[in-house]
């Protein structure tokens, strides 16, 4: 237990080092930005109460944020998304199913509810993010290009993680 | 009292997530970009050694348009140096003849620190950049920030081996810039689109201009010198009340390719400072 959970912290650290010194430094055709550290929350264990998944949400955040310079812009995104997490998974599976697998991937989910899940969980975090950074300068259709593009470069690469560390598991 | 625990413990979800919205909201919109507080910034001491760990590798990209550059500049500060040479040595019999000659306070007035850029960001509409320099090396809060083509930001939170710049490519921040060869000013504020235009505001209808005409700071803030290039007039229209101009202009420095940077500490600050506040009481 506790070296799963030393693992799950360590892969944490690495998409937060990654999200600093690699992601936040894309910026493709000036709009779209890959926030591809929101993987973690996405595959973070289905039975984990609620009180833990908003917690380590938030100092996830945090964490990114003291990289950017913001502080909480990406901690109140985080914090709201891992409570719709849970809403965003029962709006897609049928009545009163149980959930298919453990922890959300696309070995455990399936392809088509996987994107269905990531991809509408990645849309309502730019939602919030950009929302929230707009704040300081609000331009509207420029707001809404960025939502746009980078809800489908960061659903892209979190697609593309997921399936490699699936295969990776799979040699194991 | 029993009830409130039962309530508590029902509901303790909606308590957490409560308790870090709000948690994420007092650190939002409490904290003063001009004064955040060190620990959630990349002055953070860890966060700087990442920063600094990665420049390592990434510090090496375009050095060689950087070298050309630098070669360009060199040559044309060469000429301007043959120039003012010979305009000195004409001047030089006025001189010794006059007994008043002094010192020139302007020159004296300004020195500089350089320093590499570790951490740089353009995707925001808030970006900071990161220094590899610190108090240590006598760099303060308001120093102006500026690279070979032009400026780059004002030094914002110092700690002592790092310190934390806010960019030109930052909503919340406005410098005060002019026409080359005019005294009108107005205020260069980025509009968050693209990391090679910001949009210099409130100039006045009268000043007369074409596209193309550079644009230097005014030298009215005490942080920037007068007269560092910002870039070059792109394009221009009418403000909504028809009295000022706003214009786009081309910034000078490629805020994507940040290398080594000039830290420029100004001797008058503080006086400049304490006049001004005196002078508005």
């Amino acid at each position: 237990m506790n070296i799963t959970l030393l693992r799950e912290i360590g892969i944490a650290l690495l998409f937060v080092l990654l999200q600093a010194v690699v992601f936040n430094q894309i910026n493709l055709f000036g709009i779209a930005v890959p926030m591809v550290f929101i993987y973690i929350i996405f595959r973070m264990p289905l039975s984990l109460s609620t009180a833990w998944l908003l917690t380590a949400s938030f100092f996830l955040g945090l964490t990114v944020d003291i990289f950017s310079n913001i502080p909480g812009m990406n901690a109140l995104a985080c914090t709201i998304l891992a409570f719709m997490r849970r809403p965003v998974l029962s709006l897609y599976l049928p009545h009163g199913s149980d959930y298919v697998a453990e922890t959300p991937s696309i070995r455990g989910f399936g392809m088509w509810l996987y994107v269905r899940y990531s991809l509408t969980l990645t849309f309502l975090y730019c939602v919030l993010l950009f929302v929230i950074e707009s704040l300081s300068l609000f331009d509207l259709p420029y707001l809404v290009m960025r939502i746009v593009g980078s809800t489908l470069l960061t659903f892209l690469l979190i697609l593309c993680i997921d399936s490699l560390s699936q295969s990776r598991e799979k040699r194991l | 009292m029993r009830n409130l625990i039962d309530f508590l413990i029902k509901h303790h979800a909606w308590m957490f997530f409560i308790l870090y919205v709000v948690l994420s909201c007092v650190l939002l919109f409490s904290s003063n970009p001009y004064q955040r507080s060190v620990f959630f910034g990349s002055s953070n001491r860890v966060v700087a050694q990442v920063y600094e760990v990665a420049n390592v590798v990434s510090g090496y990209f375009g050095l060689r348009k950087a070298n050309e550059e630098l070669l360009m500049q060199n040559g044309e500060l060469a000429m301007e140096n043959l120039q003012l040479r010979r305009q000195l040595q004409r001047y030089s019999y006025a001189a010794a003849t006059d007994s008043l000659a002094q010192d020139d306070p302007m020159l004296q007035q300004y020195d500089f620190v350089m320093a590499r850029v570790i951490n740089n960001s353009v995707s925001h509409l808030e970006n900071y950049i990161t220094l590899d320099k610190g108090s240590a090396d006598g760099i303060t809060p308001e120093m102006a920030v500026v690279d070979h083509r032009g400026i780059v930001g004002i030094v914002n939170v110092v700690n002592e081996h790092n310190s934390v710049a806010i960019s030109v490519l930052n909503a919340k921040l406005h410098v005060s810039c002019k026409v080359k060869g005019t005294d009108c000013f107005g205020s260069l504020v980025w509009d968050g689109r693209s990391a090679a235009y910001a949009v210099l505001e409130e100039m006045p209808r009268h000043v007369e201009f074409v596209q193309g005409d550079t644009i230097v700071t005014s030298g009215f803030s005490a942080v920037f010198p007068d007269g560092i290039m910002v870039g070059t007039i792109h394009d221009y229209a009418k403000q909504k009340d028809d009295n000022f101009y706003a214009m786009q202009v081309k910034l000078s420095t490629d805020f994507t390719q940040l290398g080594v940077v000039r830290v420029i500490r100004n001797h008058m600050q503080d006086q400049q400072q304490l006049l001004e506040k005196e002078a508005r009481q």
